[in-house]
């Protein structure tokens, strides 16, 4: 599919097949995509555990349940649990920055070397900013740009997947993470039972209210030919909710014996 | 078995219930699809309190700010008595009435997991 496509056609599916398993490939290329994402200061914050659903034992599954995600948990047969890992800056001490100065990404044209890693980067910007209140969120925010590229990678390969928070005292007695792992969101991943459109593109608040030039007050402008030609490709899609939704998720409950 | 959940029809939460799935669902799904309203008749007298009973204990009153929470403790009993009624029932669709008496209570503002 092509890029500006596949982003607009990203749903966040809540109807899976729940007997149809995930080959484990599909589950790799996802990991792989996050992998390669954007991250600050070469870090690496994402850390995930993949579990599949039918290695859980039915009474711990019952308590990863919250009211709101219980039916998407249950339903996914594979769940992609991400952490930020805290600890990684003061582990790794630079040494990934430094790959990057070898790797040819950064360089001297920009001030970096192995002595301005060790002596400068390291001590005196990296080490104090994870003491900082806002690291936390500096990291999930990296993470989540990792994850993101997984997610799009999943619908990329025909799956369909959807980010729910999760109960992390209780899933962590499965998953085991280290102590200095922040627990972030799950990626519940399967084949979807939606129609591809799933209903059409989902409501987004006005463009106008969320970006701004220059300030903040003053609109971003948004260009109507800017919206046609992304019409065109298929970022932009028509809004949910399409006709025949309803008769849609009124069949997915009869099937899955859901209520309505 | 045509009369069956006329009894019930006529209590508030029903009609929200039906109300609700009107507004859903378009037409009038408790009409058309009667085997709805049984499962909750079946429901009711399995656990021997009727259908407003059921949604008035699943709130509370919390004493601080004389807000309507959701009661914790009697959510727990009736998701215990739903999975009892789909674990007992001799119903070869125990998990689409089990379903139906989730929609009531969701539409009455009820959200239990089984």
């Amino acid at each position: 599919m092509e890029y500006q496509e596949l982003i607009g056609s990203r749903r966040s599916i809540r109807f899976f097949d729940p007997k149809r398993p995930v080959e484990r490939e599909k589950v790799q290329k996802i990991l792989e995509a996050c992998l390669i994402a954007s991250c600050a200061v070469n870090a690496h914050w994402l850390r995930a555990i993949v579990v599949n659903r039918d290695d859980i034992p039915k009474a711990e599954l019952e308590k990863m349940k919250t009211p709101v995600q219980a039916l998407v948990v249950e339903l996914a047969p594979v769940h992609i649990y991400f952490y930020a890992d805290l600890g990684v800056v003061n582990r790794i001490k630079g040494s990934r920055l430094k790959e990057l100065v070898d790797a040819g990404a950064l360089n001297p044209t920009h001030g970096w070397s192995h002595k301005f890693v060790d002596e400068l980067v390291f001590p005196q910007l990296l080490k104090p900013f994870t003491m900082l209140p806002n690291y936390p969120s500096m990291a999930a925010f990296d993470c989540g740009v990792a994850a993101c590229q997984g997610l799009l990678m999943a619908f990329e390969l025909g799956l369909g997947a959807c980010l729910t928070a999760f109960v992390a005292p209780i899933v962590n007695e499965h998953t085991k993470p280290p102590e200095d792992w922040m627990p972030l969101y799950v990626m519940n991943v399967g084949y979807s039972l939606e129609s591809p459109e799933a209903g059409g593109q989902r409501p987004r608040p006005p463009f106008e209210e969320q970006y701004f030039l220059g300030q903040y007050g003053k609109p971003f402008p948004r260009d109507p030919k800017v919206v046609e030609e992304l019409k065109q490709s298929k970022l932009l899609q028509t809004p949910a909710p399409l006709p025949g939704r309803k008769e849609e998720v009124r069949q997915l409950a009869r099937k899955l014996n859901l209520p309505m | 078995m045509e009369t069956a959940g006329r009894q019930i029809e006529h209590c508030e939460s029903v009609r929200t219930w039906r109300k609700g799935l009107i507004e859903q669902w378009g037409g009038d799904p408790l009409a058309e699809e009667p085997e709805k309203l049984v499962a909750l008749e079946r429901f009711c007298a399995f656990i021997g309190e009727d259908p407003d009973t059921i949604v008035k204990r699943c709130f509370r009153i919390r004493k601080e700010d004389g807000e309507r929470v959701v009661s914790v403790k009697w959510r727990a009993h009736y998701a215990e008595k739903i999975k009892e009624f789909r674990d007992r029932s001799n119903d070869p669709d125990s998990r689409r009435s089990t379903a139906d008496v989730l929609s009531f209570l969701i539409h009455n503002g009820v959200l239990l997991q089984v």
